[in-house]
């Protein structure tokens, strides 16, 4: 009996532990609905002390500069930030969802443009009343509601190293004298005579393929719209389209005097960054995002992003492609209490309209504003060229509407097999219609 | 006490396994069930709505040319993968237990490389296949290194077997061993008496003998090469364009980045149903052919 005794007491107290530990997460979850219980009845007297909200940055690099603000946003104004990370390991999409399906959102979610659009019926909060909306014209608006706050200014074209050129050529670098392919391929050749065996360097990831060079097909058409739309339909060519082959002659180029030639299609990244930052390579197709990854080398400051060249003449090789990149966006949810919703919009009015915002934004994670009244004078390198572009309108404007798999498909598929020699321009116009007959439309 | 009354049998039913059936029911089981309910939705992973379609996922998954592409290669990669993971385990399981110097510590060396993450794993030996195997090529001046392996259609999958191989190979010998192991001396013994040789004594003793370390074994490695992911993703992501998606990727894809989450769902329950069935046939033949001693 006594054994008996002892055995249960022993099968006790596993059980008591292993609800005890369960109970952890438990009672974690119930102190959050606590808190917005509490936060929704102090909402009446329209106090703003104990509020909490939680961020999701999914810019990963100035995660530190966002844990920092939000020690100082405490200090200042009362309201508790809680700052997340980001996994890079998946989308931002499907962290979200995961959030959505445990009930508890982040009250301020980062997001990419395309996501404002799956998320904004279900899960936006209406912002149309904000006064920053009048500041900016990139903040996205989904059936009528302006639901998505435009944290910065992307844009993307090729990224140049004027102090290796410059080193070679002895004369001072002006990229707006390279704009048609012709005197690029002449200013390659002279890098090349001078010692530069291959000038260029070109990402194999596909998002670089796909969402951002192949990309520049659709967004530099006279309606990308109803160019995209047309090929969905199945009624426009790819290999006749007098800018696919103006894209892809600057493209051959590029591959022509590709560092990585022979083994394109598995170009490293940080290799790539390295060569461009120590001056081994001039040129490498990307965006002011690649500055995080470039100042982790021995880099210049004389760097800078210029047009992709092009002999097509439609302006379009004096414009860089881009807009508002990344957006929050505020839940809308009842998990969300009202307190919380307005802590939030005062957080977007702080970055917009405070001193500390600004600083913020423009010197502490050096990102390029979308607001008009942002001074923004301590931007590195790659992002000045960007703002200089903006500030004179000379922004093609992002296509948010492509299919979703158009990033694995045309740009691992086609572009990285294009990219390696392994298919011909019509082979890969012929393969790029075939995709979007059979691809799913993105509705708006 | 009575102890064959239903309520008795119930109590310590509960009072032993009550937590742990809870836990596998809300953890394996009622997700299982949710997941293939979300088969028959065109959910896209985020919105509230989740319209019910019937079996189009099914439909559209069967028609899917790049998901039975990256489920043809898998079958290839498990195939060579389970092979030569199983006969060099079992070499090296062999060798480690004929009383080598310091077969404890081969033992150790052999393993450790299965404690290593697949997503650590995979971008150390990119980096050896990028940079260590294109160096000493140039050095050899051997054009079969000189570009990387990881940049060519075989190349990245022959990558992807080989770390597979090193990965497991040193778990599976650890399940060789214990079957070596479990070998009775006596048995060895006699045969010898009778005139056995070495080799002799291993094809017709040992290896009938520890025919239940093998159907583990290749129920382990089978399955395991079925649903690889981690290497996959670190090592080659798919490239070079897309021609080394395994199944487990083109899935996670197709959930994920393509958001169609319902036809996604549906091609990972047939990817299961084939591994269930492969799995089960496997043990259903291996344990036909165990033997008592």
């Amino acid at each position: 009996m006594k054994k008996k005794v002892l055995s249960l007491l022993m099968a006790t107290a596993m059980v008591v532990s292993m609800v005890a530990c369960g109970n952890t997460e438990g009672s974690g979850a119930a102190g959050t609905t606590d808190n917005n219980s509490t936060a929704a009845t102090e909402d009446a007297g329209a106090s703003t002390d104990d509020v909490k909200i939680t961020i999701l940055n999914s810019k990963v690099e100035v995660q530190t500069q966002f844990e920092e603000m939000a020690e100082a946003y405490k200090e200042s104004t009362g309201v508790e930030v809680e700052v997340y990370c980001a996994d890079t390991d998946t989308t931002v999409a499907s962290q979200l969802s995961t959030r959505y399906a445990s009930n508890d959102p982040y009250t301020i979610a980062m997001v990419d443009p395309k996501d404002v659009y799956s998320l904004a019926a279900d899960y936006a909060t209406d912002l149309s009343n904000e006064e920053w909306v009048s500041h900016t014209n990139l903040a996205i608006t989904v059936d009528g509601k302006v639901a998505g706050f435009p944290t910065c200014v992307e844009a993307r074209g090729i990224i140049y190293n004027a102090d290796a050129i410059e080193s070679i050529t002895g004369e001072t670098f002006n990229p707006t004298d390279y704009a048609t392919l012709d005197s690029f391929t002449a200013l390659l050749d002279r890098l090349v005579a001078g010692g530069m065996e291959k000038p260029v360097a070109i990402l194999s990831e596909y998002w670089s393929l796909g969402a951002h060079y192949a990309a520049e097909i659709y967004e530099q058409q006279a309606d990308p719209d109803a160019f995209v739309n047309g090929l969905l339909a199945g009624s426009e060519d790819m290999a006749s389209n007098a800018k696919f082959n103006s894209m892809m002659d600057t493209f051959d180029t590029l591959i022509k005097y590709n560092y990585a030639k022979g083994s394109a299609a598995n170009a490293d990244r940080e290799e790539s960054s390295m060569k461009l930052a120590e001056g081994e390579v001039a040129f490498m197709f990307g965006g002011n995002w690649d500055w995080s990854v470039l100042n982790q080398y021995d880099y210049t400051e004389n760097m800078g992003i210029m047009p992709v060249p092009q002999n097509m003449e439609d302006g379009m090789n004096t414009k860089l492609c881009g807009g508002g990149s990344k957006y929050f966006i505020v839940d809308s949810t009842d998990n969300t209490s009202e307190a919380q919703r307005q802590a939030a919009k005062d957080f977007l009015n702080w970055i917009v309209f405070e001193a500390d915002g600004n600083a913020f934004l423009t010197e502490q994670c050096l990102l390029v504003p979308a607001f008009d009244n942002i001074d923004a004078s301590a931007l590195d390198p790659l992002s000045s060229s960007v703002k200089a572009y903006a500030d004179g309108n000379n922004l093609i404007a992002n296509y948010n509407y492509l299919p979703d798999d158009h990033m694995t498909v045309v740009g691992q598929e086609l572009m990285q097999k294009y990219l390696d020699e392994k298919m011909t321009r019509d082979e890969l116009a012929q393969a790029m219609v075939d995709y979007f007959k059979g691809a799913t439309p993105i509705a708006h | 006490m009575k102890t064959n009354t239903l309520g008795y049998k119930v109590r310590q039913y509960l009072l032993f396994a009550g937590v742990s059936t809870f836990i596998f029911l809300s953890v394996v089981i009622i997700p299982f069930i949710y997941g293939i309910y979300l088969t028959f939705t065109s959910w896209d992973g985020v919105s509230k709505e989740k319209p019910f379609v019937g079996l189009e996922n099914f439909i559209l998954a069967f028609n899917d040319t790049a998901y039975w592409q990256s489920l043809g290669r898998t079958f290839i990669y498990a195939f060579i993968a389970v092979i030569l993971i199983n006969t060099l385990a079992f070499i090296l399981a062999f060798m480690v237990t004929s009383k080598i110097k310091g077969q404890n510590f081969f033992r150790a060396g052999f393993f450790i490389p299965n404690l290593i993450g697949g997503i650590v794993l995979g971008y150390v030996w990119k980096f050896v296949f990028n940079k260590a195997f294109v160096a000493v090529g140039e050095a050899i001046n051997s054009p079969l290194l000189s570009s990387s392996w990881l940049s060519t259609e075989i190349g990245s999958m022959a990558c992807l077997i080989i770390v597979s191989v090193w990965q497991y190979a040193g778990y599976m010998m650890l399940i060789y061993v214990a079957g070596f192991m479990s070998v009775s001396e006596d048995v060895i013994e006699a045969a010898k008496i009778d005139g056995c040789t070495g080799s002799q004594s291993i094809i017709h003793i040992s290896v009938p003998l520890m025919t239940s370390s093998f159907v583990q074994c290749l129920f382990l490695s089978i399955t395991r090469c079925f649903m690889v992911y981690d290497v996959n993703f670190s090592l080659t992501n798919g490239n070079p364009y897309g021609t080394s998606v395994l199944a487990a990727m083109q899935v996670y894809n197709e959930a994920f980045i393509n958001k169609n989450y319902g036809k996604g769902q549906a091609e990972a329950l047939i990817l299961f149903v084939i591994c269930a069935i492969i799995g089960g046939l496997q043990v259903w033949a291996g344990k036909k052919g165990e033997v008592e001693a």
